[in-house]
């Protein structure tokens, strides 16, 4: 099973929310989808599930063009950022309703529903409301309604977002054992990039609904193709120096160190991060962003350089890799 | 000033009126005339003898204001439900220019339209029929009806109906499913606002009905204040009022959370 978007565009009025989007995505593989808040993450995976029509494009599944087919028909299983259950049934309910519409038999509807319960390990919780469940729990119930419609395809919305930091660290194996390992398409919708290189096989980079860049998360941080990739991905952000002769250069916080040579530097301010120490520096490059081992001494006359081969750079006005 | 003050002179200046008919009711002619009446003489349930074993009794006019009622509620959500969901999904300028419309129908003072209404009533025969009246009631409540409803649905996120497209459920199938269940506080409130409406309404009903035992009840009630052209029938009237409220009483306790819900929804969001 394979997903292919060509082309693919949407326009409201006389403006593109998404525009020229080319994508493949293998059977078993995860790409994930990041940008910036409005960039057209969520609306590419509307127009993938068919709740929102396309302007231009196709879509392909499994080598048919389900561009004009139904979103009940498209065969995709969807998570939402707020999961969208509905508050007034349990959560057998809400399992329940799809397989019922689709005309599956109540012994049937029964056994399947047992059997996804107990493969989210939710048994004990299918006759509550989903307000009595946590947060992890509800992204479960999303995720087993999902998965029992037995998709071609899983397109997930930032299913993760509204969990805290730890909570979203300890689902991710969860949600590689339950979708990623299913040998289908997937496509993950995120804003945080940790969760994207932790998750997906291949990242896409989206900028004002063009995808920039789609490569795995490796490819992505050391050969960024625009500088708004750069600056995107990664960590503390990577220190652009100021422009010269139209080009910028560009380099990772990790790999400036302290030298005996090179540009004179004040600290600004200083950030404990655990394993690791982010310094804000002010040189005659503008301002500097420097991360190094708690262990390292600082020391008093402040001279920061850095590898020529560590260096990346981009043309001023496009913005594009040189 | 003090709080407990202001929320009991609130109560006063709301249940007084309410409370001054309840005791008018019971209260015997003699004792409504003089203030210092013996005790034996002053309680009575004459008035509610009275008034339930005229002819048409009583009762009849508070099953035909029911009938009404119920008919002009049920007809108006019929097509104010599906009327406020259409309202969300035209196109924005087209939904903006239909809610303005709407906005003006609801502040028409309906009484203006009551000539016409008549000689509706009078060219197609609906005149002494209880069901037609429903149709103008339905009618007139329509506005106010999508407003409130296209609100409820307004506040309902729409991620909720997308993945119920997505399970394959059909408009029909959201709507029983999803969408009604949901906005229930909102229908009910509507439904309650519709009822009040007809329960209550009088000029139309006055044209269009003038057989005695098809009278609604604020016609009947009217008749009654106006039997005699020598006195005014106090303790009637004010049997026949404690008689009439006692199912909208019933009605609001009954439905009171959803009511309240359903008016403040939107106000804040959760």
């Amino acid at each position: 099973m394979t997903l292919q978007i060509q082309n693919l565009g949407r326009h409201v009025g006389q403006q593109w929310i998404v525009r020229h989007l080319n994508l493949h995505v293998d059977n078993g593989e995860c790409v994930a989808l990041v940008g910036p808040s409005g960039c057209g993450k969520s609306s590419t995976l509307r127009l993938i599930a068919g709740l929102d029509q396309a302007s231009e494009g196709e879509i392909i599944l499994n080598r048919k063009n389900v561009s004009h087919v139904s979103a009940a028909q498209r065969a995709v299983g969807m998570v939402f950022q707020s999961y969208a259950l509905l508050p007034h049934l349990s959560v057998f309910a809400n399992l329940e309703l799809g397989l019922r519409v689709r005309g599956v038999r109540a012994s049937d509807r029964q056994q399947r529903i047992q059997a996804m319960l107990e493969l989210v390990q939710l048994q004990d919780r299918a006759n509550v409301l989903p307000a009595k469940l946590s947060g992890g729990q509800r992204q479960r119930v999303a995720l087993a309604r999902a998965l029992l419609r037995d998709p071609d395809v899983y397109l997930l919305d930032e299913p993760m977002s509204n969990l805290d930091a730890q909570l979203r660290e300890e689902l991710r194996p969860e949600l590689r054992r339950l979708v990623l390992d299913r040998q289908k398409p997937v496509i993950h919708v995120t804003h945080d990039q940790h969760e994207a290189m932790a998750i997906a096989d291949r990242i896409a980079v989206l900028h004002s609904g063009r995808i920039q860049q789609v490569a795995s998360p490796t490819e992505l941080y050391h050969h960024p193709e625009t500088l708004f990739i750069a600056k995107f991905i990664g960590r503390p952000q990577i220190n652009c120096l100021r422009p010269k002769d139209g080009v910028v250069t560009a380099v990772r916080p990790e790999s400036l160190f302290f030298a005996k040579e090179g540009l004179p530097c004040k600290i600004m301010s200083r950030e404990w991060l655990g394993s690791s120490q982010l310094l804000y520096l002010d040189s005659p490059e503008g301002s500097l962003r420097l991360s190094c081992s708690t262990s390292v001494d600082i020391p008093e006359l402040l001279i920061v350089s850095w590898h020529r081969s560590d260096e990346h750079y981009f043309d001023a006005e496009s913005g594009r890799r040189l | 000033m003090n709080r407990r003050f202001l929320i009991g002179l609130l109560l006063v200046w709301s249940l007084g009126p309410l409370l001054w008919q309840v005791y008018t009711s019971f209260c015997s002619d003699q004792a409504l005339i003089q203030p210092f009446v013996s005790h034996d003489q002053r309680w009575t349930l004459i008035h509610y003898q009275n008034v339930l074993n005229a002819n048409p009794p009583f009762w009849r006019y508070l099953v035909n204001s029911l009938i009404v009622g119920v008919s002009s509620t049920f007809l108006c959500l019929l097509l104010a439900l599906p009327a406020a969901y259409a309202l969300n999904r035209i196109p924005r300028q087209l939904s903006t220019l239909s809610r303005l419309a709407l906005v003006g129908a609801a502040l028409f003072p309906y009484v203006l339209l009551f000539l016409a209404l008549l000689e509706l009533a009078r060219a197609l025969n609906l005149g002494n029929q209880l069901l037609a009246l429903s149709l103008p009631y339905a009618a007139l409540s329509q506005p106010l009806a999508i407003l409130l409803l296209n609100n409820a649905f307004n506040d309902l996120p729409p991620e909720l109906e997308d993945a119920a497209k997505l399970e394959g459920l059909s408009l029909f199938q959201r709507f029983r499913w999803i969408l009604i269940p949901l906005i229930s506080p909102a229908t009910a409130s509507t439904a309650i606002l519709v009822f009040l409406f007809s329960w209550n309404e009088y000029p139309i009903a006055l044209t269009w009905i003038s057989d005695s035992s098809k009278l609604t009840l604020p016609v009947a009630m009217a008749r009654i204040a106006g039997s005699s052209i020598y006195s005014v029938p106090y303790g009637a009237y004010a049997a026949a009022t404690v008689l009439g409220s006692i199912p909208l009483v019933l009605l609001v306790l009954i439905f009171q959370k959803p009511i309240v819900s359903g008016l403040t929804s939107g106000a804040v969001k959760g």
